[in-house]
């Protein structure tokens, strides 16, 4: 026997009403396939795609976080509502506020920082991406820091590519990143 | 640097059995005391030293709340009326015999006997689950049964 969504869902919200889940998170669907999104008070920490292990990543939130980690789908309903309106194409912006927290060294923050700079429907290359976080030839530790962004689509690490020009790597699948970058017109529609 | 897993992920994994263990303790009343566990849980959850032996806090967590529930529901006035008097139930233990014997015993000792004759724990188990040694979870269960046997009598 297994509790009640009903149950469960009271227990969440009163944890969030009495202040007392430092993380709140919930899964939904999307064109891009069911997200898991967690949120502290300071912004999304984590989006996971189908496939990754949601149980280490949220393992990983709870070590460097807080372990008062809470499945509560009323408290993300606003952040569900902009991803999806983004990801539908009936909104342009994605404006919801990022917790990097879980970025723990100085350069990948530095890279996952400046890469939010690129502006929707622009790419830039991982060569070019180093050089403006100050390590110019670091493009390799700028694509392992844009491999370890935890929030990616909100930190648009898919507005990078290789300097071959082709589309490259994208830790939810190379799919997923054709997908974002024809939906913000950096690629024409296959 | 925290070494405890997810909060709901204990929910998730333990939930339904603290569930069935609120039930035999307090009946009807069990949501609202799971509830109140949970919560009471997860508010001092950080503070654990370490990561081992978590279900059995959990079960700890919502002994010590089933216990102050019955506590209050027995310190509460008796509200007298006019109406007609309806047939009385125990709210606890329904038709259960068993749960009837002990429904009025203190809520400790109610605890003790639920764990050693209806879980069918060893005093090892029980002391784990009520925080204490085994043997004192033999003298909570001894002392009880003497109080059984007091009201039998």
């Amino acid at each position: 026997m297994k509790l009640e969504p009903r149950f469960l869902e009271k227990v969440a919200n009163r944890a969030v009403k009495e202040g007392i889940a430092d993380i709140v998170y919930s899964e939904f669907d999307t064109p891009l396939g069911r997200l898991l999104v967690a949120q502290s008070d300071k912004g999304v920490c984590l989006i996971v795609y189908p496939g990754e292990n949601q149980h280490a990543l949220l393992g990983r939130l709870s070590a460097s976080l807080s372990p008062r980690i809470v499945l509560a789908r009323d408290a993300l309903a606003k952040t569900q509502s902009v991803i999806n309106s983004y990801l539908e194409g009936r909104t342009s912006s994605l404006d919801i506020p990022v917790d990097l927290s879980l970025v723990t060294s100085e350069f990948g923050r530095r890279v996952l920082e400046k890469v939010s700079l690129v502006a929707r429907g622009r790419v830039t290359s991982y060569g070019l991406l180093a050089q403006e976080c100050g390590h110019p030839g670091a493009a390799r530790a700028a694509g392992t820091a844009l491999g370890r962004n935890p929030v990616p689509i909100v930190v648009p690490c898919h507005r990078v590519l290789p300097s071959t020009g082709i589309v490259g790597g994208y830790g939810g699948g190379s799919w997923r990143k054709q997908f974002l970058l024809e939906l913000e017109g950096a690629l024409p529609k296959s | 640097m925290s070494s405890l897993p997810p909060f709901w992920l204990l929910v998730e994994q333990h939930g339904d059995e603290l569930m069935r263990y609120a039930r035999r303790l307090t009946g009807e009343d069990a949501e609202d005391v799971l509830q109140e566990a949970l919560l009471r849980a997860l508010r001092s959850y950080p503070k654990l030293r370490n990561g081992n032996h978590l279900r059995a806090w959990l079960f700890r967590v919502t002994t010590t709340v089933a216990w102050d529930h019955s506590a209050r529901r027995r310190r509460r006035p008796e509200v007298l009326t006019d109406n007609l008097p309806v047939k009385t139930i125990d709210p606890h233990h329904g038709d259960d015999e068993f749960g009837s014997l002990i429904g009025q015993l203190p809520p400790g000792a109610r605890t003790a006997l639920t764990l050693r004759y209806v879980e069918d724990l060893t005093y090892e188990s029980m002391g784990t689950r009520l925080g204490c040694s085994p043997e004192a979870a033999r003298q909570r269960v001894s002392t009880a049964v003497r109080s059984l046997r007091r009201r039998l009598v």
